[in-house]
């Protein structure tokens, strides 16, 4: 995987993508139930934190709201599950967030730095209590979803969103579009003026960013049986990505996949002996990182890279 | 690096089990509980009953398996007061700590996202503080709720106890959280069908932090009763602030929060008259085990058990504990046992039909002069109702 992408041939890259997600897949089978359940998180997590680089780590416009999409595709599931079939009612949900995405882009891309910071949080608040109001007016304050599929399906699927993500964040990256997106995130005025489609690019990728996560969102409203609006725009799932982001580092499709197995494997360390160590160390990493290394462990590789390189030559 | 990987993840897990010896007959009786997060300051009534429970039953000399008594040790995870991870919990708990039987979370959101978990392994468990009445659409077989707490029968309860003595108008205040709306819902018929006029009707936000404005309304409204749908915080916020505006309301309902002890604690003779919701008190003398109950917990922990949760957390326990003693440790003769027997508890008798308790009804205590007095139904009445 992390030579791959240095080629110029992409097919090492979709290689090495497809064979790690099913050696992870198949291991996790193998360990048993709980495992697997590791396993469909480090997916979702994957899946959630490559789409939020498509267009945070791209661009520099780092949205903090990014579980409004996750949410609005595992609300548009659970409100028609057993109406409308899983395999229609899932590519809605991801068709809604991104028709959502849509629709919000062009006032929220107005403002840049901590004021989109700030909107796109606010954003996914909004959207939660108006999902919570509109609920609890109906008298639907919970839901429950019995009948859902298997675990072992829902990692199926989910890994299949994360290795798709994956490779969208690959080809954007090596893609006109992709440099489009980087030229916004160095110097947006210099770019527009020099002939680049930025807020054309901008919307595009803000959309298209919200598309897998809603997809995610539907699947993994299914591996619990019980849905209401709190859990699934818990804002905490919104700053997970962008800490994954950070530590993993975005803008490069192996980062989101480094930060989150980092912050997975920290987690299973810890968080059935030393839970609050977890936090206190995720705390400390998350400092190092942005003060030490802010491209992340894919920086910290890189940079290895070239020096390395330096002393050979 | 996926070899790597696994290897870690396999060390984590040996790493994590929580005993690394134990005794060879020990019985691990797992849960998991918000110790942090948006819960945490509800948890300790639930995890305080569980250890009392699990100190005496080895100062007994052991669970009793059937006729073989066992030392038990408790395993618990914190769940961070996210549901979804209280599920993943019990899959370790089930799958890779093979715990031996399992006690409950803490919350409706916990025990439902939970019973997925357990319906999928057939682990038999007894829930304790959950109440909705999505209950009732789990299968039932290896999940059991003792609670009475269901608000379609608290809200025609509480009709048929305001119309009884009397209120001809009420004033509503909602949290907008599931559990409160979900009364909400059963409780506005029932008001209309007992031709209680409700004189305001007004949500608010689950993290409010001034009940000023709505007080006022609620004040000038002057029904005969208030019925403030609250959840724990909300309900401190709202005695404070009611006492400052000189709220007199005679008959005050607040739904969640008056039975932990910190209520009593903090509100002294404010909270006297406070009427809430809650099926137990010590005071019934037809439940000889509800005072010993009481003395020991009090004993251990020094201050009183809440109402609702400890009492509920300890019911689940005792129910398990007998079953246990009658069918042992296999799943299908514990789901048999729980299924068809009846229990006796600090609650009086249990039976389930369903996952449903059938024998408990959905009551009310009032605080009186400092204790905790069942005053609904008349049948398991400890006091009579009375105006604050």
């Amino acid at each position: 995987m992390t030579k791959a992408s240095m080629t110029h041939t992409p097919i090492p890259a979709i290689a090495a993508t497809l064979i790690g997600a099913i050696l992870i897949v198949s291991l996790s089978i193998f360990m048993g139930s709980y495992w697997t359940v590791v396993a469909l998180n480090l997916f979702m997590w994957i899946a959630l934190t490559q789409s939020w680089s498509l267009f945070s780590g791209m661009t520099g416009y780092i949205s903090l709201g990014h579980v409004v999409a996750y949410g609005i595709g595992a609300y548009l599931v659970a409100t028609t599950f057993k109406i409308i079939p899983l395999w229609l009612s899932i590519p809605l949900g991801g068709l809604a967030a991104g028709v959502f995405a849509l629709i919000v882009a062009i006032p929220v891309l107005r403002v840049r730095g901590p004021y989109f910071v700030i909107l796109t949080f606010g954003l996914a608040e909004l959207v939660k209590f108006i999902l919570l109001y509109t609920e609890t007016t109906f008298g639907k304050s919970s839901r429950l979803l019995f009948g859902a599929p298997k675990t072992e399906t829902l990692l199926y699927w989910v890994a299949a969103l994360a290795v798709v993500a994956t490779l969208i964040t690959y080809f954007v990256g090596r893609s006109r579009f992709g440099k489009g997106l980087a030229a916004v995130r160095e110097d947006e005025t210099a770019a527009e003026t020099v002939g680049v489609p930025v807020t054309r690019l901008k919307v595009l990728a803000f959309a298209a960013s919200a598309v897998i996560p809603g997809m995610v969102g539907g699947l993994m409203t299914m591996r619990s049986t019980y849905f209401d609006v709190l859990q699934v725009f818990n804002p905490t799932i919104s700053f997970s990505i962008v800490t994954m982001a950070i530590i993993g580092g975005a803008g490069d499709a192996r980062g989101p996949i480094l930060g989150a197995l980092f912050m997975l494997g920290l987690a299973e360390l810890l968080w059935s002996t030393a839970p609050q160590l977890y936090f206190i160390l995720l705390g400390l990493f998350l400092i190092g990182f942005v003060l030490f290394a802010p491209n992340g462990m894919i920086g910290l590789i890189k940079r290895r890279k070239r020096s390395s390189a330096g002393v050979a030559s | 690096m996926l070899k790597k990987i696994a290897q870690g993840l396999a060390l984590a897990a040996a790493l994590s089990l929580p005993t690394a010896v134990q005794a060879a007959d020990t019985l691990k009786i797992g849960y998991s509980i918000a110790k942090t997060g948006l819960f945490s300051q509800a948890a300790p009534s639930q995890v305080n009953a569980y250890d009392l429970w699990a100190e005496q039953v080895n100062a007994a000399g052991g669970l009793d398996v059937a006729g073989v008594k066992h030392p038990i040790e408790l395993v618990w995870y914190d769940d961070e007061s996210d549901p979804v991870k209280s599920a993943q919990i019990y899959e370790r708990l089930i799958s890779d700590d093979k715990v031996d039987l399992l006690l409950a979370p803490w919350g409706t959101p916990h025990h439902l996202n939970v019973a997925g978990v357990v319906e999928q392994h057939g682990f038999p468990m007894v829930g304790n503080t959950a109440g909705s009445v999505a209950i009732r659409e789990v299968e039932p077989g290896n999940i059991w709720f003792p609670t009475a707490v269901l608000p379609d029968r608290i809200g025609p309860a509480l009709a048929d106890m305001l119309a009884a003595h009397g209120v001809k108008s009420v004033s509503i205040i909602a949290n907008v959280l599931p559990f409160s709306q979900e009364n909400l819902q059963f409780l506005v018929p029932a008001l209309e069908k007992a031709n209680i006029e409700i004189k305001m009707n007004e949500s608010y936000p689950p993290d409010i932090k001034d009940m000023t404005p709505l007080l006022t309304q609620m004040k000038s409204a002057d029904a005969d009763a208030v019925i403030a749908l609250t959840y724990p915080s909300d309900a401190f916020l709202y005695t404070g602030q009611a006492k400052e505006l000189g709220i007199k309301t005679p008959y005050q309902f607040l739904l969640i929060g008056p039975t932990i002890a910190a209520y009593k604690d903090a509100f002294g003779p404010v909270a006297d008259g406070i009427i809430t919701l809650g099926h137990w008190t010590p005071k019934q003398k037809d439940w000889p085990r509800a005072q010993p109950f009481f003395d020991a917990y009090v004993a251990k922990y020094g201050s009183a058990p809440d109402y609702l949760d400890s009492a509920l957390a300890y019911m689940s326990c005792e129910i398990l504990q007998q079953a246990v003693a009658k069918a042992g440790l296999d799943h299908d003769k514990l789901r048999e046992v729980i299924s068809n027997d009846t229990f006796d508890t600090i609650n009086g008798p249990v039976k389930f039909k369903g996952v449903e308790n059938i024998i408990t009804p959905s009551a009310f205590l009032q605080i009186q002069k400092g204790d905790m007095e069942l005053v609904w139904p008349k049948s398991i009445a400890t006091a009579d109702l009375i105006k604050r």
